[in-house]
């Protein structure tokens, strides 16, 4: 961290945890079962333990974010299992509500 | 990335034309044949009518659903519903858990969505901090399939290694060499309990007959009623619900059961207009689990019953009364009969209605009657506790912490709903803490903290209904929101007793959609 600087709040607060040594002290924080917090950032919940640290709108790099696998547990990963995840909905800004879930619906 | 989804497109392609080419439609075809002929095209056979890697696991028959699905999203599987049904059907009677190895983690199957979970690490960082750790307790492996496991994971979603919490360690050197030993040796594919089970477990004759049940149903109040029981065919079963909610609301409904394992019982039925679904132990004559809506899994209640053969008292609906008052009681149970005995300072004042299923009872608290717990008993029934209580000494917000989520809007997900009840606890004459009950309330909520004061979350994130029902806001960005944020937020959830005026508080955060939603979080 010594070479590089904060450019926006989120990373500043971030410094600032680590800084003071309460970075595992947040990010150990458990969110309920199924949701994820420290995938930097979660995807339910910021590693402080509430959403204001989020991707937000989450909308707004959700392909840049599904595309590498980063919350497969809670978002269709692209690149190795649902690569058309998103063709009815090629710009998320636009097209979010053509995204479906996708777990088969026979449960 | 071109070239991993041009790969990815071929080995689908070709394993769904290898398993359409090679083998026959499966159609009415019981489990183990469809298993074979969907399987062993990668599955190899290893003798004794095994199959590679398949033979070798146990789970649920959420487990195995999603073992399925995942062959169906992953690898171009083609299975009907009904085919795949009955592969769970045949995987989960022979590859299940004993009763005792899903003990403390069947919140996952009962989908109790807000369970905070508590794993020791390193599992707690390196499997349940993107799902569920129960999604992997409810699992039994070898040393070898857990390894497997681990290979899996991180050759389908490589970047596992770059995220918090992995990229600050060897995240494969820690997964290959400390986790997956652990698992093997916490959760074994071999087990005493297992192999104790597979000898003792019940056939589908300890289930038809009349069940008793006892219910509450967050925000919506305690239900009674009976469960009638049929036997079909094989382990399914036809059921029909006669119950009503403490107001007289009727329960009413009908559909069916199955049970896998001998004990693992899942319904579908309609109750009125909604879909509900099942997910119960059925146990020595009781059943035990939750009973949710199949659409809005957060409504939903907890449920217990006995068969009419296995007297067994369930519950005092409420169960609770405050000194010096006249209350009307209800016991719920089977095999009912007689005068209850309530405990030191409350009388039975008169009996109000008595069959086997149930027996209300007016009852008085004296003036004097000393604040706590009493054990209710009726004959040799016991197992129930009632509270009396003069003054209320904390109010908690159960849940205390829980997570709702935006939807709809013209999407495809839908909202999901936070739902509260104020949990009223006394102080009893040995001055240690007792739970009351849960007591009618006022709610509001408010930002959590400063951040989501500036953020406007109370404004964005929802409403509070006056019922303790919180109603998320729309999915999608948000114009009207400083960067046109989602309507996210970090809510306190505050309770007001509408008698008394004590105030508890809870955590509520409303979140965004999620798009993976397998049975088991």
């Amino acid at each position: 961290m010594k070479h590089l600087k904060p450019l926006n709040n989120k990373a500043l607060i971030l410094e600032q945890a680590a800084a003071e040594d309460r970075l595992e002290e947040v990010v150990a924080m458990s969110s309920v079962a199924g949701c994820t917090a420290t995938t930097d950032p979660g995807w339910e919940v910021d590693v402080f333990g509430g959403v204001a640290s989020l991707c937000q709108p989450m909308e707004a790099d959700l392909y840049g974010c599904s595309d590498p696998c980063w919350w497969p547990a809670q978002v269709p990963d692209m690149m190795s299992t649902f690569p058309d995840w998103n063709k009815d909905a090629q710009s998320s800004d636009e097209g979010w509500r053509n995204l479906t879930t996708v777990f088969p619906n026979d449960k | 990335m071109k070239t991993t989804r041009l790969r990815h497109y071929l080995s689908a392609g070709t394993l769904a034309m290898l398993a359409c080419a090679v083998l026959p439609p499966a159609v009415a075809e019981d489990g183990k044949a469809i298993l074979n002929a969907k399987c062993m095209a990668c599955h190899t056979p290893e003798g004794n009518d095994a199959l590679s890697r398949i033979s070798h696991q146990r789970k649920t028959p959420e487990g195995w659903l999603m073992s399925i699905a995942r062959m169906q999203l992953m690898y171009g599987v083609k299975i009907s519903d009904e085919d795949r049904r009955s592969v769970v059907k045949y995987l989960a009677d022979r590859q299940g858990l004993a009763p005792s190895e899903t003990d403390g983690m069947r919140y996952a199957m009962e989908r109790r969505l807000n369970t905070v979970e508590k794993f020791d690490e390193p599992l707690n960082q390196m499997c349940a901090r993107c799902h569920s750790g129960a999604r992997v307790a409810l699992q039994r492996r070898p040393l070898q399939e857990w390894e497997r496991l681990v290979e899996f994971h991180l050759g389908r979603w490589p970047s596992l290694e770059y995220q918090m919490m992995s990229r600050d360690r060897d995240w494969l050197g820690l997964a290959r060499n400390e986790v997956a030993p652990q698992l093997a040796k916490d959760y074994p594919l071999e087990s005493q309990a297992w192999s104790d089970w597979q000898k003792s477990k019940p056939g589908a004759d300890a289930l038809p007959g009349q069940w008793s049940f006892s219910g509450h149903m967050m925000t919506r109040g305690d239900v009674r009623g009976v469960m009638s029981v049929t036997h079909d065919s094989g382990d399914t079963f036809n059921i029909e619900v006669k119950g009503q909610y403490a107001d007289g609301t009727p329960f009413n409904g009908s559909g069916s059961a199955i049970v896998y394992n001998g004990y693992e019982w899942r319904g579908n039925l309609k109750i009125g207009d909604v879909r509900m679904h099942q997910v119960f132990a059925a146990l020595n004559g009781e059943m035990k689990g939750r009973m949710f809506e199949t659409e809005h899994d957060e409504r939903g209640l907890d449920f217990s019953a006995a068969r009419q053969d296995s007297p067994r008292l369930l519950a005092v609906q409420p169960a609770f009364i405050r000194a010096g008052n006249e209350a009307e009681l209800t016991l719920v149970g089977s095999g009912l009969s007689g005068t209850p005995d309530l405990g030191a300072g409350v009388e039975v004042v008169k009996v109000l209605e008595s069959t086997p299923q149930l027996l209300r009872v007016k009852v008085k608290a004296a003036a004097d009657a000393a604040p706590g717990l009493r054990n209710v008993a009726l004959g040799a029934l016991k197992g129930v506790d009632l509270a009396v209580y003069t003054e209320v000494a904390e109010v908690k917000v159960v849940p205390a912490y829980s997570v709702a989520r935006i939807g709809e809007n013209g999407g495809t997900t839908p909202k999901v709903q936070g739902r509260f009840e104020a949990e009223a606890w006394g102080k009893g004459a040995d001055g240690q803490p007792y739970r009351i009950g849960y007591l009618p309330a006022k709610w509001t909520v408010e930002p959590f903290n400063e951040q989501a004061r500036d953020d406007e979350d109370v404004k964005f994130a929802g409403t509070m209904q006056r019922d303790g029902v919180f109603l998320p806001a729309g999915a999608g960005p948000n114009p009207q929101r400083r960067m046109m944020a989602n309507n996210v937020g970090n809510l306190k959830v505050i309770a007001q007793l509408e008698e008394g005026g004590l105030q508890g508080e809870g955590q509520l955060i409303v979140t965004v959609q999620r798009w993976n939603s397998p049975p088991l979080p």
